[in-house]
């Protein structure tokens, strides 16, 4: 039997891969990825605490709006990584660094 | 004011003021003619117009009734000092003399100063010295007369000094004044233990008819007063111990001399005794004789051996100002009063001659090329032939000193010699030493003017290094310095003063002093000690002439002797003063400048070396300690900005690391508390 316990470890896992993937990664697309990766963990989240309302299954729906936005930041993200790279031919966060005072 | 005036005594008293105002009125119009040669002229048409009123005043008011006018000056609490005029025989006949005085010396002065190049500065201080003198004889009270009595010395400081750029000539002004100040300060004590008696500055009221201090105050008090009143006249009238500054006021011009210094300021201290003679009590008198006394005798002996022709008649005038004291002391104020008025009258005369003496020595020497001291007598001679009139004058002036008959000095100086004998009488033994020692001064008298005389008119020239053809271009001079030989000398002659040549007694002037209930003495002193003296004097000039114009006889004692030196240095007076006076208080003086110098301004110099040392010190807590608070808070703030601007890499996964650790923070603080 797959307990909430369960979800609930996969998808602190989750985020922690993405957490690190983003912390880590010099590739602006692999941070992306680490973003869906910890917004996927919540979704996850979400889902499993949907069994607690089945009437209006509100944890999916929900989940469903969250996949949507996702989506849209992450065309919204992809166009802002590519500005940056057709500014500084790079999309290593690293080199990046114009934001610093 | 004790009746009321009349019409006449009132308009006196104003004329009497206009003559006293008119050298006043020259005085501040000379200040305004810096460069002009009418200076002269104005001050000598004030003196002459001086002149004409107070011989006006004189016919009117000698012998008369006092007259005394004045008004409030100014009021001190409930003391009210008035200010005016009084005049009385004694000031009238001073106030006719200083400008019969004057008047010539001013005339003299137009030529004599000429060709000075501070000649308005000159009549300047002339006719300021006037105006003070004039003031001073008709001053009604005695803070008037002490104001004036300053001034008076105060001008003859300006005269003195006159040639501002010969340092003999500073040096004595600057003694004639520090001594005059000694007196001064003298007659100030003197006015204010009177004023602490009686309660009043007025002389009339002081010492006129029936007068408050005719009931002695038998008290130290009148000693004290007596003291200052004698020391003033002793600094005004150049009489021992005060006497040294005369011979050295010789320094100013020869005119200067011949009105202030023989004629009218050295009147003063005599014109201040006759002020205030009801004072005196016998032993003050004494007292007076014996300086007197001894002062014309110190004095005549140093004129014997002089040889500056100025000094010669310096001292001398300082001898017969001696006599005039002593005669006070002896009760013959009238006499001594005689003896002030021709004393001027042929002192003044002398004084010309020797101005004319040695102005044409000093043409002598400009003319070719010399270096000589022209006032040295050793170098003149012969001067008879080239200067006719000023050696009449001289002969006259000298006749007059000496006290031969037919002359002014006659009348005047055997009166006090018979009055001294007569006096002495009267007196212990031992007394009798006064009239004694003024008889030989008498003769010292004639032994020293018939040395300058015949050593300046008589022989020829003994000029150093003059070429024995060289003619000499000297003669009398002008008008102006003919006309007042010749009027001075007309006054030293005695129909002015007496029709009788022989006898004091009928003279109007001698008259006019003697208080009417004084006995009349004939004895056979009126007829002895004149006779004895002037032919022992007759002798003593005939001496003089053997000696120092025939050659023939040799002085009696050697030119290096004891006595000679004494004269010579004037019995080392100025010495003794320098060593006793002048070098401790000079001594006194160094050490309180050394003290000034090192202790006060060493301490001074302490407090600034202290406040300078505390204000670095302040300035060092203020560098370091609070401002090193500021900067300390601004390091603090600036390291805190710099740690916090470490964050902003602009590397975004640094932030983001960031933002981890901080919520990671958050809740392992959340854990722990």
């Amino acid at each position: 039997m797959i307990s909430l316990t369960h979800y609930l470890l996969v998808s602190a896992g989750l985020f922690c891969i993405g957490l690190y993937v983003v912390l880590v990664k010099r590739n602006a697309i692999q941070i992306l990825i680490g973003i869906e990766m910890m917004l996927n963990a919540a979704i996850l989240n979400l889902v499993a605490f949907g069994r607690f309302d089945k009437a209006n299954n509100g944890g999916q729906l929900f989940a469903l709006f969250a996949i949507v936005l996702a989506a849209a930041t992450t065309a919204v993200a992809l166009a802002i990584i590519l500005n940056v790279y057709r500014r500084y031919k790079t999309i290593d966060p690293d080199k990046v660094d114009q934001l610093k005072d | 004011m004790n009746r009321a005036l009349t019409y006449e005594e009132t308009k006196m008293a104003y004329h009497a003021l206009v003559a006293v105002l008119s050298p006043f009125a020259a005085f501040v119009i000379n200040c305004f003619t810096k460069k002009s040669k009418s200076a002269g002229w104005v001050s000598t048409l004030a003196v002459l117009l001086g002149s004409v009123i107070s011989v006006v005043v004189f016919s009117h008011t000698f012998n008369g009734p006092d007259i005394h006018i004045s008004s409030i000056w100014f009021t001190i609490g409930h003391t009210e000092v008035r200010a005016g005029l009084l005049l009385n025989n004694l000031s009238v006949i001073m106030l006719l003399l200083v400008n019969l005085i004057a008047l010539p010396v001013h005339i003299f002065s137009m030529a004599y100063m000429g060709h000075d190049q501070h000649y308005a500065r000159y009549f300047r201080y002339l006719s300021f010295f006037c105006f003070s003198m004039l003031a001073l004889v008709v001053a009604d009270n005695l803070v008037l007369f002490y104001a004036f009595w300053e001034l008076v010395g105060f001008s003859s400081y300006l005269l003195i000094g006159f040639w501002i750029k010969k340092e003999n000539a500073i040096k004595a002004n600057k003694k004639a004044f520090i001594m005059n100040r000694i007196g001064d300060v003298g007659l100030l004590v003197a006015i204010l233990l009177l004023y602490n008696q009686y309660h009043t500055f007025d002389l009339q009221v002081l010492f006129g008819q029936g007068s408050l201090v005719s009931a002695h105050i038998d008290s130290s008090w009148q000693y004290i007063a007596f003291g200052g009143i004698f020391l003033a006249v002793a600094a005004k009238s150049a009489q021992f111990p005060l006497h040294t500054w005369l011979p050295d006021a010789m320094e100013g011009p020869t005119s200067v001399s011949a009105l202030i210094h023989a004629a009218t300021m050295v009147a003063a201290g005599i014109f201040l005794l006759g002020r205030v003679y009801p004072f005196f009590n016998t032993l003050e008198l004494d007292f007076l004789v014996i300086i007197g006394c001894f002062t014309a005798f110190m004095a005549a002996t140093i004129a014997l051996t002089q040889t500056d022709l100025k000094r010669i008649l310096a001292f001398s005038t300082i001898s017969q100002l001696g006599f005039m004291v002593m005669a006070m002391g002896i009760n013959a104020y009238a006499s001594s009063m005689f003896h002030l008025v021709t004393h001027a009258f042929f002192k003044c005369l002398l004084f010309l001659v020797a101005g004319v003496v040695i102005h044409e020595m000093q043409h002598i020497k400009d003319e070719n090329q010399l270096d000589f001291d022209p006032q040295n007598i050793l170098h003149m001679g012969g001067l008879r032939q080239k200067m006719p009139l000023t050696f009449i004058a001289a002969i006259i002036g000298g006749l007059a000193l000496i006290g031969l008959p037919l002359t002014s000095g006659y009348l005047s100086k055997d009166g006090i010699l018979i009055q001294a004998f007569e006096w002495s009488d009267s007196k212990a033994g031992v007394y009798k030493i006064v009239p004694i020692m003024m008889v030989v001064t008498s003769w010292l008298t004639a032994f020293y003017i018939a040395r300058l005389i015949f050593k300046v008119f008589f022989g020829k020239i003994r000029v150093p290094d003059i070429l024995s053809d060289v003619k000499l271009n000297i003669s009398d001079g002008g008008w102006q310095y003919k006309a007042p030989l010749i009027f001075l000398g007309i006054c030293c002659i005695y129909p002015l003063f007496s029709l009788n040549p022989f006898v004091y007694e009928h003279s109007w002037l001698y008259r006019a002093f003697i208080s009417p209930h004084n006995p009349e003495g004939i004895n056979s002193y009126h007829t002895i000690i004149p006779l004895v003296l002037n032919i022992i004097s007759i002798a003593v000039i005939y001496y003089a002439y053997r000696v120092y114009v025939q050659e023939r006889k040799r002085l009696p004692f050697a030119q290096n002797s004891v006595l000679f030196n004494l004269s010579l240095n004037q019995w080392y007076f100025n010495q003794a003063y320098q060593t006793l006076f002048v070098k401790p208080i000079m001594a006194l003086a160094g050490g309180l400048f050394w003290f000034d110098r090192h202790i006060i301004d060493g301490f001074i110099k302490l407090l600034g070396a202290t406040t300078i040392w505390l204000s670095k010190l302040a300035a060092g807590f203020d560098r370091y300690i609070i401002d090193g608070l500021l900067h300390l808070a601004a390091a603090f703030v600036q390291y805190i900005g710099n740690f916090v601007r470490s964050f902003q890499t602009g590397k975004l996964q640094y932030y983001l690391i960031s933002m981890l650790a901080v919520v990671v923070a958050w809740f392992i603080f959340k854990t722990l508390i």
